[in-house]
């Protein structure tokens, strides 16, 4: 579904990426681990089309992407759900789905889309009205993500979705996305929490310092020494 | 005042409210409409003509600054385009008024597209410096290209407008003639907000970011919104060509694009109506004390600093307001 091949991106003069190469088939769900600095929000950011790459092909259900405007990769089926949850703070959450939906133009699927993530996301349900910005960081990240799938991708880039919440809530974003990903939706997860990441996944890269080391089936990878050692902590 | 405020805009389903709502906006219609009936000092309408001019600029700039979160410095200079364009049409190709009015107001569209296509992604502070720059040069040429603009003196003696059999000649009928303007803009710009284009500049004011990954074309919105903008302070410089029948450079300074930042900043950005307080509040101000010179804009900065420090959203901005 997507495969990217050999891509160099850098912001300026500093080099990011080099020489990243990845693959995801449809339906799979992949973990993208590595330690901070590593380059996986900037991988997550050139597929997205944020930023260009310099070099390298990025293609997606046969088409290259390389360099494409981000809001034509939205249109071919990629949703990018970005670190920090970036929800519309003063927008409502009922407007800041709309928003999500923006690329579309059929009114009453959009209005289903936004039903039926209320009913995956009660809480978002309940506070449809408020303004984004008065939600817990929990609700944030969920608003996010339902805010991400009103595009109705093929293909969801999610970038840390646990970071700073509060262990049941980590839990339960885990629950969700496993949910997603058993609804068919292709997903690539960018997670600090290696661990919990390796559990749901099929498949995982591990990157560092701007290239990917080794990548394998999770349930291998939760077993090698280098990532017991490096990220789950172990000796 | 706050409350009323908000049950104004946001649809209040109760019946009593919406007969309130009809019976406010009825009361102000006719105050505004039957103004010159009451006030039969021409000072005072042509201060209320000021306020028109002012409140088509703001009307537009509220678009770039306070839908879209873009703050342009160089306002007056695109309300300048429109009153030379307006000066040199009507004084030298013997153009009427209404041609002359929309060609103005399309220029500066046009050039709003071209101050926006180069500085479409930069960032905030940087894109202020760059509006800044194209302020001054414009007023810079309008000042050298004496052949062209009649340098520091301008263009003198633009002609009376005419709207078909309707001679706009005295401070009423420009009074209305403005109003005529003002609803247009007001319309035009609520149908836009209102549309999906109108989604995509407060998405980009919220989180450029988040817009962009939700598919919108951020460099495109922006660039719209800013030559949208633009094209309402063309209309406003066109009127002002006419009313004062001369064109000075000295109109567009850059305390002029500073002023209009204050109105819409002290009336409320985001909201379609609020910089109309601000551009009250402002003229009566600067009108208040003309006597005072260059200190008063002293005043107005203190009275900005208060309604800042009182209200910071602006008198009637709100802090979570409806898209």
């Amino acid at each position: 579904m997507l495969k990217v091949d050999g891509i160099y991106t850098q912001y300026g003069k500093i080099k990011v990426l080099n020489n990243v190469s990845f693959e995801i088939s449809a339906g799979e769900i992949i973990a993208l681990i590595g330690a901070n600095g590593a380059g996986k929000s900037t991988f997550l950011k050139t597929v997205s089309g944020l930023i260009r790459p310099t070099q390298g092909r990025v293609t997606f259900m046969d088409r290259d992407i390389q360099g494409v405007a981000p809001e034509k990769i939205v249109s071919a089926g990629i949703a990018h759900v970005p670190e920090g949850r970036h929800v519309f703070a003063r927008q409502t959450v009922q407007t800041n789905l709309e928003i999500g939906a923006f690329i579309r133009s059929d009114a009453a699927e959009i209005k289903k889309d936004i039903e039926r993530y209320y009913d995956i996301f009660p809480i978002l349900g309940e506070r449809r009205n408020q303004p984004a910005g008065t939600l817990s960081g929990g609700e944030q990240q969920m608003l996010a993500i339902a805010r991400g799938l009103m595009a109705r991708p093929r293909l969801l880039l999610l970038d840390e979705p646990s970071m700073g919440l509060a262990p049941f809530l980590v839990n339960e974003i885990f629950r969700i996305v496993g949910q997603l990903h058993e609804q068919g939706i292709a997903i690539v997860l960018v997670e600090q929490n290696v661990k919990k990441a390796l559990k749901i996944t099929q498949r995982a890269y591990v990157m560092e310092l701007g290239q990917i080391l080794y990548h394998g089936k999770s349930s291998d990878l939760i077993e090698d020494d280098r990532v017991r050692k490096s990220y789950l902590g172990e000796t | 005042m706050e409350k009323d405020a908000g049950s104004l805009i946001q649809n209040n389903s109760s019946k009593s409210a919406v007969v309130r709502r009809i019976l406010i906006t009825g009361i102000c219609a006719a105050a505004i409409l039957g103004l010159p009936l009451v006030v039969q000092n021409t000072y005072y309408i042509g201060i209320a003509n000021f306020m028109i001019i002012y409140t088509i600029l703001c009307m537009g700039l509220n678009l770039i600054l306070g839908y879209t979160g873009l703050l342009s410095l160089g306002h007056a200079a695109f309300y300048g385009i429109g009153g030379y364009v307006t000066a040199i049409l009507m004084t030298r190709h013997g153009f009427s008024f209404l041609p002359a009015l929309l060609i103005s107001g399309i220029l500066a569209m046009i050039f709003g597209m071209i101050l926006g296509i180069p500085t479409r992604k930069v960032r905030g502070d940087y894109f202020c410096l760059l509006t800044i720059a194209f302020g001054e040069i414009f007023r810079l040429v309008a000042q050298a290209w004496i052949p062209f603009t009649g340098g520091a003196m301008g263009i003198v003696a633009i002609p009376i407008p005419k709207i078909f059999n309707w001679v706009i000649r005295s401070e009423v009928d420009f009074y209305y003639l403005g109003l005529i303007l003002v609803g247009f803009t007001w319309l035009s710009l609520t149908l836009l907000i209102g549309s999906r284009f109108g989604r995509a500049f407060v998405a980009i004011r919220e989180d450029d970011l988040a817009a962009s990954v939700m598919g919108i074309n951020t460099p495109m919105y922006k660039i719209l919104a800013f030559s949208i903008g633009s094209f309402y302070a063309g209309l406003a410089g066109s009127y002002l060509a006419v009313y004062q029948t001369t064109i000075t450079p000295s109109s567009f300074r850059l305390e002029e694009s500073c002023l209009m930042i204050i109105m819409v900043i002290v009336g409320g950005m985001g909201g379609m109506l609020a910089p109309i307080s601000g551009v009250i509040i402002m003229t009566l101000a600067t009108e208040a004390f003309r006597s005072l010179a260059e200190y008063r804009m002293l005043i107005i900065g203190v009275i900005m600093v208060v309604v800042l420090l009182f209200r910071p959203q602006g008198l009637f901005g709100t802090a979570a307001f409806k898209d």
